[in-house]
């Protein structure tokens, strides 16, 4: 095999007492598709930062185009070929595509004048070195989540990048613009250019890797062919435990003759269409269905903040009418939304504050102040009962991992007493250890008599969590399934099945 | 086909859309006074525009950066009285070029002093510039005297009525356009030549977009702030001795009570408040629709207290296109992801 592109030999980095790294090495060679996997914590961000000079590693030899860098700078990085795309894609929003592609190159030959023309040029000629079309004088803010990745594949490869690392590139990709990107990726192979593809998805991992490498606590557990390594090993290696989701306990639903919420012929313009069912006490419903298929709308139709446009929503047997969040609120529905960090959470306030601002109403004394220590004993009692890891409940939100401000989530509307709670999509963007915590979570949340609606189209959670699955298409309920009924593969069709198909089918 | 896209894109431009407001303001105001489509009204109306053009241009690279700035007016005060009364005192009877010269690299010293203290200490530039705004007028006002003065040099008798060509009104005789209009357009093209064809300029756009990006790409953004805060400083200066010359007199507390109008003018132009957008065409309609509601007011008869009220309405209908196209544009987006899987 050919000289490999970068070379680490037992790195480790140290913050403070804390070991990110124990002596980790790896090596990436040319038209290589790697994958890094592993928890939150684990240390891959801290590997990517090392690899990319932005941290110098406190032991351990860097090798790049077998140069040694005893002290490598972020510059050194670039020069050798090695580009990091961060979630955030460095774009500018408001200027073009065309713009966007050729700013590097501007600015790398240092120059103090703008020929249009040629900035016109070098984005054609990006675009075209990934068989990619893009209108080149669009602002990048009026385009969708993969395109702007693809604008910074682009970028990358302007830059005569030799190994692309992607930090979690699929986190806001629908499945078709995952396929889409690992059909660039595998085209990138083919001229010779590497990828790190950093992710805890592992799904895609097996789909994409050739080969696997798993970090756990800063140390490597697993480097081998991706071949003949199956989610099970992946998980069990990320998270040092054996994770079975084949025995697990269910409590029985209560009885269907009252449902906690029952809905009839609910319908939103532009939303869902004619949606009825009905949720027991102790049940954990699914809703699954593709992007766009009204799961979302619905689930935002019952909190009251996309009020349906007509159809009847009982609960407990009494016919209610939520035209607001408040309504919801009182009629002890509580919502927790699938973008955490910009609909459920304030970041930079504590994790105390955060748990408990809906319920302060009950917190505040008679002359209207909050008394300081009920808040605390308050949300200390959820920090333990939802086992958020912190030091303390003042700090806040932001320094917390992505699964347990997922907690911090679930603690604010529990600390409303819902009997009816909305999930949607509570483990997006949550590694492998945090989401099987958070399963078990939602399970004994339904053991206590809370009915819970799940929104989803991650199909192990819905095996791993629900009793019922509603599948959605089009804006309506299309089927309904019970979990002993069918396996994750039948529903993983049943899922991705065109309405064509399922036209086809009906017509025969 | 192309075509059609430019010409599909630039309907949907602000500019456009400012353009028409311009149109519909004075056949609206021309319907109801005729005296308003005259050629005396045209000049007057671009004369008085000059002042302001020359002061919203020298703001607008700062508001694409993101940045609110309120101190330029005290600037272009200072510099302007201040190199005034100093050349008094010297007994200059000279023409206006050294006011120019004087006063524009004071204001660019200010202007830098603006840019020093934000990029040093990180502040904000709002915070910067309303202290500077107190600042400097009261400097001037204690510091350099405190009434206006109209005792203008001998050289420079005479420049208020010096124009790029005349023409005939029926009504008030001999108009003419003053030739300071030329002075504008010139600051003008500078400045869209800056913003549009220099690695500087585009910086500017990238600052206002995303300016932890743009450190990251390699933008030198301490540069950036010193160059369009020099230009600020330059062009309020160059707007201070215009305005001194085409009224006659020197005002040490001159555009107090403007800035905003000239915010308002840069805004209406298109550009966003929280920056990363903003055109030089669109701020000289931004300029010269308020000078028309102005004009207009005076010519139909409503009292001059509706001026602000009028600029206001139009500011806010005026915003809220955007907001409302993004609207239907959400309906449409959920209507169209029905409709395809349909």
């Amino acid at each position: 095999m050919s000289e490999p592109i970068i070379r680490v030999e037992n790195i480790s980095k140290r913050f403070g007492g804390v070991i990110a790294l124990n002596e980790v090495s790896l090596s990436i060679f040319p038209g290589e598709i790697c994958c890094l996997v592993g928890e939150n914590g684990s240390g891959k961000s801290t590997l990517i930062k090392i690899i990319s000079g932005v941290y110098a590693p406190d032991e351990g030899d860097i090798y790049l185009n077998n140069k040694l860098y005893k002290k490598l700078t972020p510059i050194d990085s670039i020069r050798e070929g090695i580009q990091v795309i961060y979630q955030d894609f460095s774009l500018f929003p408001n200027l073009t595509v065309a713009e966007n592609i050729a700013i590097n190159h501007q600015l790398a030959h240092r120059k103090n004048l703008v020929n249009w023309q040629e900035v016109e040029k070098i984005a054609r000629e990006g675009l075209q070195r990934i068989n990619i079309e893009l209108p080149l004088d669009e602002l990048v803010e009026n385009l969708s989540t993969a395109d702007r990745q693809l604008i910074a594949i682009a970028k990358a490869i302007l830059a005569d990048a030799r190994l692309i690392i992607m930090d979690e590139p699929t986190t806001a990709l629908t499945q078709k613009e995952v396929i889409a990107l690992f059909k660039v990726i595998i085209d990138l192979k083919e001229r010779g250019i590497s990828t790190l593809f950093v992710s805890h998805k592992l799904n895609e991992v097996r789909e994409i890797a050739e080969r696997t490498v798993i970090i756990r606590n800063g140390k490597k557990v697993l480097d081998q062919d991706a071949r003949g390594i199956d989610i099970a090993t992946m998980e069990y290696h990320m998270t040092g435990r054996r994770l079975d989701s084949s025995n697990i306990a269910f409590s029985p639903p209560g009885d269907m003759h009252t449902p906690l919420l029952k809905v009839e012929n609910l319908s939103l313009r532009h939303g869902f269409v004619d949606v009825s069912f009905a949720l027991r006490k102790n049940e954990v419903l699914g809703i699954t269905g593709l992007l766009g298929s009204g799961r979302t709308e619905l689930a935002l139709a019952l909190f009251g903040e996309l009020p349906a446009d007509s159809g009847r929503i009982f609960v407990q047997g009494k016919e209610v009418h939520i035209n607001s969040i408040q309504q919801a609120v009182k009629n002890q529905i509580g919502y927790v939304p699938d973008d955490r960090i910009q609909q459920g959470l304030f970041l930079d306030q504590s994790i105390n504050d955060n748990i408990i601002i809906s319920v302060i109403d009950r917190l505040v004394t008679r002359i209207g102040l909050i008394k300081s220590k009920t808040k605390n004993e308050v949300s200390n009692q959820w920090i333990q009962r939802m086992a958020i890891k912190t030091p303390s409940g003042k700090l806040p939100v932001k320094t917390l991992s992505g699964g347990n401000q997922q907690r911090v989530v679930l603690a604010k509307w529990l600390a409303t007493m819902p009997k009816i709670l909305i999930l949607n999509g509570p483990t997006v963007g949550v590694d492998v250890g945090s989401k099987a915590e958070i399963h078990e979570l939602i399970r004994q949340l339904a053991n206590e008599g809370i009915g819970i609606i799940l929104i989803s189209d991650d199909i192990p959670e819905l095996f791993q969590t629900c009793h019922r699955i509603l599948l959605m298409r089009t804006g309506r309920i299309v089927e309904e399934y019970q979990r002993n009924d069918i396996d994750e593969q039948y529903l993983y069709q049943r899922l991705i099945f065109s309405e064509n198909q399922a036209k086809a089918v009906s017509e025969d | 086909m192309f075509g059609r896209f430019r010409v599909k894109k630039l309907i949907r431009s602000n500019e456009f859309v400012i353009f028409l407001i311009l149109l519909f303001l004075s056949l609206t105001i021309g319907a109801i006074n005729p005296a308003f489509f005259t050629i005396s009204t045209l000049f007057d109306t671009l004369r008085s525009s000059i002042v302001f053009l020359i002061l919203a241009y020298g703001l607008l690279p700062i508001v694409i950066a993101g940045g609110i700035d309120i101190s330029f007016v005290a600037i272009a005060a200072t510099t302007s009285y201040a190199t005034h009364m100093f050349l008094l005192k010297q007994g200059y009877d000279g023409g206006i070029l050294l006011y120019y010269l004087i006063a524009g690299g004071a204001g660019i010293l200010a202007g830098l002093l603006n840019a020093f203290l934000v990029t040093q200490f990180k502040l904000p530039i709002f915070d910067v510039s309303l202290a500077m705004f107190t600042m400097w007028y009261g400097f001037n006002l204690f510091f350099v005297g405190a009434t206006a003065n109209f005792s203008l040099p001998k050289g420079t008798v005479g420049f208020y009525n010096i124009f790029v060509f005349t023409a005939q009104d029926p009504n008030v005789g001999e108009t003419g356009l003053h030739i300071t209009v030329l002075l504008a357009l010139g600051l003008g093209l500078i400045i869209w030549w800056f913003l549009k064809y220099t690695t500087l300029g585009r910086g500017v756009y990238a600052i206002g977009g995303n300016r932890e990006v743009a450190v990251r790409s390699g933008f030198n953004v301490r540069l950036i702030f010193f160059v369009i805060f020099g230009i600020m400083g330059l062009f309020s200066a160059i707007a201070g001795v215009t305005q001194a010359f085409l009224s006659r007199y020197f005002n040490p507390v001159i555009f107090i009570t403007q800035p905003l109008d000239v915010l308002a003018a840069i805004i209406l132009g298109g550009a966003a408040i929280t920056g990363g957008s903003g055109s030089i065409i669109g701020t000289t309609l931004g300029v010269l629709v308020i000078q028309v509601i102005n004009r207009a007011l005076i010519l139909t008869g409503i009292p001059v207290e509706w001026q602000r009220f009028v600029v206001g309405v139009i500011l806010i209908l005026f915003t809220s296109i955007p907001a409302l196209r993004n609207l239907r544009a959400k309906r449409m987006g959920h209507t169209s992801q029905l409709t395809q899987s349909d």
